[in-house]
This record gives structure tokens, C-alpha cells and sequence, in this order.
């Protein structure tokens, strides 16, 4: 062992410290002296198991730390029986139908790559691609390239040096922009996606229109080769596939469907190729600059593979129909059309969703004349502006600074700068994957409370300017925004959390409360800015003006189909808030032991992301426990229940009459009305279960069973996430246990 | 600590997934902080014992060394070790002070005998003793057994963490809060090194993220108590 000037009696710390300035210092290089024998008498001083390390030190170091020749760690470990480097040359000609098993099996492991693999286990493995991404090989990336073997002219030598090179070249090229395109957006390392290059690059002297070429060159020169027509014409379908997929993410074509197409020709002919498995090997990690312990090589189904690629096409394609110019120009569409993106089965992988991205926030604007604060200042005004002059885009345009609709709208502009980037992420985060929307959005809790707060001051200052009161009521049309936004994340992130199953059966009636409580709010909000639409009408029909009536008018559509669902979604929530705090009470949810917890503790657990708001905290513990304790008998609660389950029916009809334009859902048609339709089945699956539990606690009071509602052997089970009628619904199924 | 009995660490597996049946006397220690323990191959072969890609001796010292009196061992009758808890304890970025239990381990003959979650009581009990404000963990949302002893003792599910094993399986965080008023106390973002990259631009993922940090360092949740060890070779079952 060779260290350089160790000085074992400094501490760790001040000795890389020293070294390293020293070695700075030094022009003569380092003095070089054997420590082996310093080192193991140190070492003998120190008992076993004693960690000597700097504060720096983390748990992360320790988890990084690998044994040397321990085979599951030390990827340069190689078995006595085994050789170190792949034993398989690949200049050597191979027959036509093995290059089409390479080539479906690079497939394969690309759309693993693009399902969560890292490059190491699934492209790089490619013996072929190895050699092409060698870091002594240049341009024009030769196969032969430090190999003794030349190149012949047989049909076997040029499958391989013509037609498979191109294939890869172009295969690693795509995986180049892939990555650019993604790294553009906003994605979670690892979770959904793994970037790592491994010291390589991806042929950085060639440019995809280079790769194309190759493909040309391949293409043209297959008709001449003495191939197998049948053969010769798989070759060219995957070429053809490849080139598609390269011209699609360099945007020289737009139509997905396009690979679709030929991946059902390639579909049809994979039966020709004979496996060739030594054409891949996980001994290449050896070479690869990685910290991580060797890993297998990704086990490819081709079924399963041509699946996802056919998944990839149609998400891409989805996410092109979502984002059409009418969609863009409606905030509330748009968002619609990002959350129906979002739950497309399978959801999307993380290309598709950085391309949907790409497609949002790639440019200043969205599509030809939409901008997001165009759209934001569109949001605020359908939701409480209407119709005021205030969101009139013609006021910030003008620069007399004593005019007040000057005045006014720098106000407002300086906050919406301020709300900008949140309310972005309303878009963006949707982008994410399940649990990620879920998170982000209780951060964005508290940011929208702090941006309340800030509404508070704007609205005074609007006010000072161009009053807005209905008699003694303040509008406050910034504050009343915001706080609809906050309320909304609220709801959204206890309904992912329904839906993720951060929640106990137990813990349901006290989220579902919450639930109720808040759709409260903000049914309040929805008639405050109701009632302002209703007089600012009133003034504008005297005014004539049929631009402001026409906002007006669309902006009441919008409150209404606001407030049908907001209604739909109260009944709801509160007939199951009831079902389930009956049902906990009498023991057909079984309450956990939870030893070591405390009522409150709980509570501010469960409730951590909502407990730190300023403007409009939610209630205390003591609230819920006293509205769980004003709940009458099991018949009444059943009969709240019914009661809330046909009014939300009743609203659900009513929101289904409405137009895609009254209700903001231009594009997403389909979705809603499914949405819709879960929500009236929810509706009758409570009915039901709600009359059984009546009919058990009726029967067994009669057959004098129940001396008490604690012991009425009624069982409640809750379906999991995905068998649901709706996921964010979720309907007790309750049997008798007797 | 002086019956060390070397057949713990030999045991082959198929002897170990025999279910263990009739009266067991099971007896519970504490690793200690004095040194390290002559318990620390057989904490070792217990817990990686199944992991394709074990840990490095480095992560048990580090936890062993720091929270020796926070890991806590099962012992059979015949001093075989069947079931071991490892713990820290410290700040959580500049705030609450959080207890942490990394690994949970019982021997699969040993089950069903309230092993692993008296082993847990006892981290627990340890930790309040030592003036903990909360406790955290993470486990697999698909390990029902270890869902089911953590939230039996009133651990609460507070984010699912996607993808977060290195087998490609999502995990729920548990927490425990052990005073009130921890949701109050004011956090600083971690000033940990971003993970290992290509060195192109780190990816854009809001401010300094702790699932990612965490999830990075702590592949070694080993919440498994019923031996199920991820598979953390790829996952073949997506492709296969």
C-alpha cells in the first residue's frame, strides 16, 4: 500500500487538508514512500469496529462504500471460472436473421431504459453498442475500430458493419436526445428515470442527421445484398422503425402513429430471428465508470416491450391532442386536459410526460397567441373579475401614470409576478408521477398561504384606487383567488391521498370531515364572487357593453358548473365522513391498538401539512371530535347519508347538462363524462351499503342482539386504490359478521 | 454479551426458513457502545442475508458505532441470534430531533412470535428515554406484516415514495411523533451533495429535495421482518 505523507496523529480532515495544499505547492511531485507497514501498526492501535471519520461523513459515504473483491459489490471482481471481458467479437459476420434478434433485443432494452433502467443494464449491455461508444472510437464510429479484423464484403460482414452499425448508431443517438429532452423538464432521478451515462458519451462527433445517413446508406444497400427477401425486409422494417423514431424526437416528423405502423411490421417478422445472447453481456459494467455494484442485464419480453412502445406512441400522441389551440386558451381546460393526461392507464413514462411538457412551457408562449400569464389573468378573471375592468388585458397597456386603470394594473401585475411561478406548478406538477403531485402540491400549501397574505395587501391597494364593495362587502378579488387555489391543492392532496393510500380505513371519517370542511370554504367563496358577478351584471347591462356581458355570462356558466361540483363533491364527502364515523364507532372498522400514540399527535401528524396556515386555519381537533360526537344514531346517520348521496346525484345531473364550454372541459369530453359517470356509480354504491347497514342494525336490534351499537357484528371492508368505482371515493363494503 | 455462537453466522438457509415450532425462550440485549460487538457477522448474515447487493460493512458500523444502544438484539435459549433492530438518533435538518430505525430483521423460523415488534417497543421505549421528538421509517407499501407492526403501535403512513428501493418498489414513510408540536419546529434544507450524475445539468426538481437524498442513502431499508427481501436485481418481473 502507498499512501502519500500520511501523518496519522492529525486528524483525517486536516490531513486531506494538508495533503492537498501541499500537493498544490509542490513542484517537484510528491515524495512517494511505502506506508504499508505505518499503516497496519496504526491500524493495530485502533480496536475493532471503531469509525473513525470527519463530520462530513454521512450515512450517504456509508452507503457508498463498497468491499473490494466482494462479488456482489466489486463489479471488477471476476470469478476464477470466468474471463473479464466478454469473450464475442463483434466484427465477425453473423448470419441476417441473428442482426434482426439484435436489433429486436435493443428494442427491447431501449424501452426499458425508458421505463426506469439505467443505461448500464439495459443498452450498453449491447456488445455492438459497446464497442461503437468505446472512448478511444471517433467519428465515424466504426465498428473495427482497434481491431485487427478488416472488413470483408460478404453479405454477413456488411449486415453487421452496414446495417446493425447504422442501426446503433442511430439507437444511441436517439437515446442522446431522449435525454435532452427530458433533462429539459422537470423529472425525479431514478424514480422515474435514470440519466446516468457512465463515463460514456454518446457519440458526441456525430449528429442525428449523421446517423440517419447510415440508415440511408443501409437501406439502399440491402436490395442489392443477396438476402432472403423476407429477411431483407424485416432488416428494413427495423431500420425503418429506427429512423422514424430519430426523425420523431428531432421533430422532422410529428405523427407517432407513424411508429406504430411499423412496429406492427416488426411484430410480424420477430419470429425470424434466432436468440444470439452472446451478443449482450453485463461484463461491460466493468468498464463503465459507476460506484454502483454490478447488475444484471434486464431480462427483455418482447410482447411486453412492443406493448410499451405502443403505449409510448399513443401517450405522445395524447399528449398532442390535449394541447390544441382551444384547449391552450382556457386555463381551466388546460388543466383538465394535464390531470386526464396524467391519469392515461398506464400513466405515461417520463418521455411522454417531458413532451407534454416540452409542449407547455418549451416556448414563451402556448401555441400561436397564449401566454401563462394570458392564462392566468384569464383564470382570476372568470373566477371573481369578471366583467370588472380590472382584468380588462387593454389596462396594462397603458402608460398614463395618473390613470387609474394604469395604476390599478401595475398592482395587479406586480402580483401576479408574484403568484407566477406557483401557479405554474399547478400545471407542471401535474406532470409528475402520482406520488410526487401528491407531495409538491402540500409544499404549495403553505407557499398559496403566504401569497394569501400578500392578496390581502394587493386588495387593499385596488381598493384605494377603484373601490369594489357590494354595500359593505369587500370584494377582494386577489384574496378570494388565491384562497380558492389553496383550498383546491387542499382537496387535491387529501384526494391523492386517498387515492395513494396514505390512509387508514380508520382515518377516513376525520379526512373525509376535512374534505367536507373545506369544500365549505370554498362553496362560500364561489357565492361571494357569485354575488359580485350578479351586481357587476346588473351595472354592465346598463352599459351595453357586449364584450363585458359576454365574460360575464361565460363566467356565470363557469361559477355554476363550479358550484354544481363543489356541491356534488360535499354531499358526498359528507355522507362518508358520517358512514365512516358511524361504522368506526360501532366496530366494523376495527380501531388499531396504537400503542404508542397520543389523540393529538395524531392529529397534528396526519394534519402537518394544513397546521401551519395563517389565513383561515382548519379546525382543531376538538371540532372534529365534537361534530363526530353530534352524530345522532345509527338510523340517522343512515338517513344524512342517504340524504347527501341523492343530493350529490341531483347535482351530477345537473353538471352533466352543461356544455364543454360552460364548464371548462373543451377537449376532455370523453374524461368528464366518465368522471361523471364514477361519481353517480359511487353515488349508488353508498345508497346500497347504506340500506344494508340499516337492514343489519334494524334486524339484529329486532333479534335483540345489539345491547349496544358497539357489538351489532356488522364488518366494513375498504377497496383497495384501483377497485374502486372511484379512487378518490372510497365506499365501505359492509357485511354481517353473525 | 459473551455467548457468541458462531453456528448464527454459518446458518445455511434452507435450516433458517424452517419454522422454529413449541415453546422458544426468547431473550432481548442491547448491542452496546463500548466496542464492536462480537454480534456483528451474525447481525450481518441475518439482515443481508438474502440482499443481492449487501451492504458494505461501513453502514452497520456507522450505525453501530454512533447508536450501539439503539440496536437491539432476539436471542434464542441456545444464544442464536433470531432477530435484530438498528437505529440512530439526531437532529432532522436543524429541527425535530428524529429517531430512525434502518433495519428490522427477523429469522423467518421465528415468526409470529411478537419478535420483531417487541424489538421495535424497545427502540422505541430507548429512543423516548433519550428525549426523541419523533421517529421515522420507511417500509415496502406492499410488506402488509411490517405495515401492520409499526401501525399497530401507532405509527401513521405520511408519503408514499415512488420507486424508492433499488428493486424498483414504492415505500410508504411511517412517523411517530413522540411530543406535540413537532409540526411547528423550523427545518433547514440538508446541504447534502447532489447524487452522483453524469455531470450534465442536475435535474430540475424544486429545492433540495430529502426523499431523493434519503432514498439514495437508505436503500437500506430493510423494513422486511418477514424476510421477503426486495430483489434487488432488476426487476425481472416487469419483463419477464
Amino acid at each position: 500500500m502507498v499512501l502519500i505523507d500520511h501523518d496519522a496523529d492529525t486528524s483525517i480532515a486536516a490531513t486531506r487538508l494538508e495533503r492537498e495544499a501541499r500537493s498544490a505547492m509542490s513542484y517537484a511531485g510528491p515524495k512517494i514512500r511505502d506506508v504499508t507497514g505505518e499503516f497496519d501498526a496504526a491500524a493495530k492501535q485502533l480496536p475493532p469496529g471503531r469509525l473513525v471519520k470527519d463530520e462530513y461523513f454521512t450515512l450517504f459515504e456509508a452507503v457508498g462504500a463498497l468491499e473490494i473483491m466482494d462479488p456482489k459489490m466489486d463489479s471488477g471482481f471476476v470469478p476464477e471460472d470466468d474471463t473479464a471481458e466478454p469473450e464475442f467479437d463483434v466484427c465477425r459476420g453473423l448470419l441476417p436473421t441473428e442482426v434482426l434478434w439484435i436489433m429486436d433485443q435493443l428494442l427491447g432494452l431501449l424501452i426499458g431504459w425508458h421505463d426506469g433502467y439505467p443505461l448500464s443494464q439495459t443498452v450498453f449491455t449491447s456488445l455492438h453498442v459497446d464497442r461503437l461508444l468505446s472512448p478511444d472510437n471517433r467519428r465515424p464510429y466504426n465498428l473495427h475500430f482497434g481491431s485487427s479484423v478488416s472488413t470483408g464484403v460478404s453479405d454477413t460482414e456488411q449486415v453487421i458493419h452496414l446495417v446493425l452499425r447504422a442501426y446503433c448508431l442511430a439507437l444511441v443517438k436517439s437515446c442522446a436526445l431522449v435525454l435532452h429532452t427530458i433533462q429539459l423538464q422537470n423529472f425525479y432521478e431514478e424514480e422515474d428515470f435514470v440519466t446516468h451515462l457512465f463515463g460514456r458519451e454518446l457519440l458526441h462527433g456525430l449528429s442525428a442527421e449523421d446517423a440517419l445517413g447510415s440508415i440511408g446508406e443501409a437501406m439502399n444497400w440491402l436490395p442489392t445484398s443477396d438476402i432472403q427477401k423476407d429477411v431483407r425486409d424485416a432488416l428494413s422494417a427495423r431500420l425503418d422503425f429506427i429512423w422514424t423514431y430519430v426523425s420523431l424526437l428531432t421533430n422532422d416528423l410529428n405523427d407517432w402513429h407513424d411508429l406504430t405502423d411499423v412496429l406492427d411490421t416488426i411484430k410480424a417478422t420477430h419470429h425470424l430471428a434466432p436468440p444470439i445472447p452472446e451478443a449482450f453481456s453485463d461484463k461491460v459494467q466493468r468498464q463503465l465508470a459507476s460506484s454502483t455494484p454490478p447488475r444484471p442485464m434486464m431480462q427483455v419480453s418482447w410482447d411486453l416491450a412492443c406493448q410499451k412502445w405502443r403505449e409510448m406512441c399513443e401517450d405522445t400522441v395524447a399528449a398532442g391532442r390535449l394541447t390544441t389551440e382551444d384547449i391552450c386558451q382556457s386555463p381551466q381546460s388546460l388543466q383538465r386536459a394535464i390531470w386526464a393526461f396524467a391519469y392515461r392507464d398506464p400513466p405515461p413514462n417520463t418521455y411522454a410526460r417531458a413532451y407534454l411538457q416540452t409542449i407547455l412551457f418549451g416556448a414563451e408562449r402556448l401555441g400561436e397567441n397564449t401566454s401563462f400569464f394570458d392564462l392566468l389573468l384569464v383564470d382570476i378573471r372568470d373566477l371573481v373579475l369578471a366583467g370588472d375592468p380590472l382584468a380588462n388585458p387593454d389596462n396594462f397597456l397603458i402608460e398614463v401614470p395618473s390613470d387609474p386603470r394604469h395604476q390599478s394594473a401595475r398592482i395587479m401585475e406586480v402580483f401576479m409576478d408574484k403568484v407566477f411561478d406557483e401557479y405554474m406548478n399547478f400545471f407542471r406538477m401535474v406532470c409528475q408521477n402520482r406520488c410526487r403531485i401528491r407531495r409538491t402540491f402540500t409544499q404549495s400549501i403553505g407557499v398559496l398561504d403566504s401569497l394569501e397574505a400578500v392578496a390581502v395587501q394587493t386588495d387593499a391597494d385596488l381598493d384605494a384606487i377603484t373601490p369594489m364593495r357590494n354595500g359593505d362587502v369587500l370584494l377582494c378579488p386577489m384574496t378570494c383567488w388565491v384562497r380558492y387555489q389553496k383550498l383546491q391543492i387542499m382537496i387535491w392532496t387529501i384526494q391523492l391521498g386517498i387515492e395513494t393510500d396514505v390512509y387508514l380505513p380508520h382515518e377516513l371519517s376525520l379526512m373525509y370531515w376535512l374534505l367536507s370542511w373545506i369544500l365549505e370554504r370554498k362553496l362560500s367563496l364561489i357565492t361571494h364572487s357569485e354575488v359580485f358577478l350578479v351586481w357587476r351584471m346588473s351595472e354592465a347591462n346598463g352599459m351595453r357593453d357586449t364584450r363585458v356581458v359576454a365574460e360575464c355570462l361565460s363566467s356565470q356558466d363557469y361559477l355554476r358548473s363550479l358550484r354544481t361540483q363543489v356541491e356534488a363533491e360535499r354531499s358526498l364527502s359528507i355522507a362518508l365522513w358520517q358512514l365512516f364515523t358511524v361504522l368506526t364507532a360501532v366496530k366494523a372498522i376495527k380501531p388499531l391498538k396504537q400503542d404508542y400514540a397520543r389523540e393529538l399527535l395524531l392529529y397534528e401528524a396526519r394534519m402537518k401539512s394544513y397546521l401551519g396556515l395563517t389565513q383561515d386555519p382548519i379546525p382543531p381537533l376538538s371540532e372534529y371530535k365534537a361534530a363526530r360526537s353530534a352524530l345522532g344514531s345509527v338510523q340517522e346517520v343512515c338517513g344524512t347519508t342517504t340524504a347527501m348521496t341523492k343530493q350529490a346525484k341531483s347535482h351530477l345531473a345537473e353538471l352533466k347538462k352543461m356544455t364543454p364550454h360552460q364548464a371548462r372541459y373543451v377537449g376532455t369530453e370523453e374524461q368528464f363524462k366518465r368522471e361523471v359517470k364514477q361519481m353517480e356509480t359511487t353515488c349508488v354504491a353508498i345508497a346500497v351499503q347504506t340500506s344494508q347497514l340499516l337492514r343489519l342494525s334494524v334486524h339484529q336490534a329486532e333479534m335483540g342482539s345489539a345491547t349496544s351499537e358497539e357489538k351489532l357484528g356488522i364488518e366494513a371492508t375498504v377497496p383497495a386504490p384501483g377497485s374502486r368505482y372511484h379512487d378518490w371515493w372510497v365506499v365501505p363494503q359492509i357485511k354481517s359478521t353473525k | 454479551m459473551s455467548g457468541i455462537n458462531q453456528d448464527v453466522a454459518t446458518n445455511a438457509p434452507s435450516q433458517d426458513n424452517e419454522q422454529v415450532t413449541g415453546d422458544v425462550k426468547i431473550h432481548y440485549i442491547t448491542y452496546g457502545s463500548e466496542k464492536e460487538s462480537s454480534w456483528l457477522p451474525a447481525i450481518r448474515q441475518l439482515i443481508s442475508k438474502d440482499l443481492s447487493e449487501p451492504y458494505s460493512i461501513y453502514v452497520y458500523r456507522y450505525f453501530l458505532y454512533q447508536w450501539g444502544d439503539l440496536c437491539f438484539m432476539a436471542l434464542d435459549d441456545q444464544d442464536n441470534l433470531v432477530g435484530v433492530i438498528v437505529c440512530k438518533l439526531e437532529p432532522h435538518r436543524g429541527g425535530p430531533m428524529r429517531g430512525y430505525i434502518a433495519m428490522l430483521a427477523t429469522r423467518s423460523g421465528y415468526r409470529g412470535r411478537g419478535i420483531a415488534t417487541e424489538l421495535v417497543r424497545m427502540a422505541v421505549d430507548k429512543m423516548i428515554a433519550k428525549d426523541a421528538d419523533e421517529i421515522a421509517l420507511e417500509t415496502e407499501v406492499d410488506n402488509i406484516p411490517s405495515l401492520r407492526i409499526y401501525e399497530n403501535l401507532g405509527f401513521l403512513r405520511t408519503k408514499r415514495l415512488h420507486r424508492y428501493y433499488l428493486n424498483g418498489n414504492t415505500a410508504f414513510r411511517l412517523i411517530l411523533y413522540l411530543k406535540p408540536g413537532i409540526p411547528y419546529k423550523v427545518t433547514y434544507p440538508p446541504e447534502y451533495p447532489y447524487p452522483e450524475g453524469d455531470g450534465s445539468t442536475p435535474h430540475q426538481q424544486g429545492p433540495l429535495d430529502e426523499d431523493l437524498i434519503q432514498r439514495q442513502a437508505a436503500q437500506l431499508d430493510i423494513q422486511d421482518i418477514h424476510d421477503q427481501r426486495f430483489n434487488l436485481i432488476a426487476r425481472s418481473d416487469d419483463f419477464t
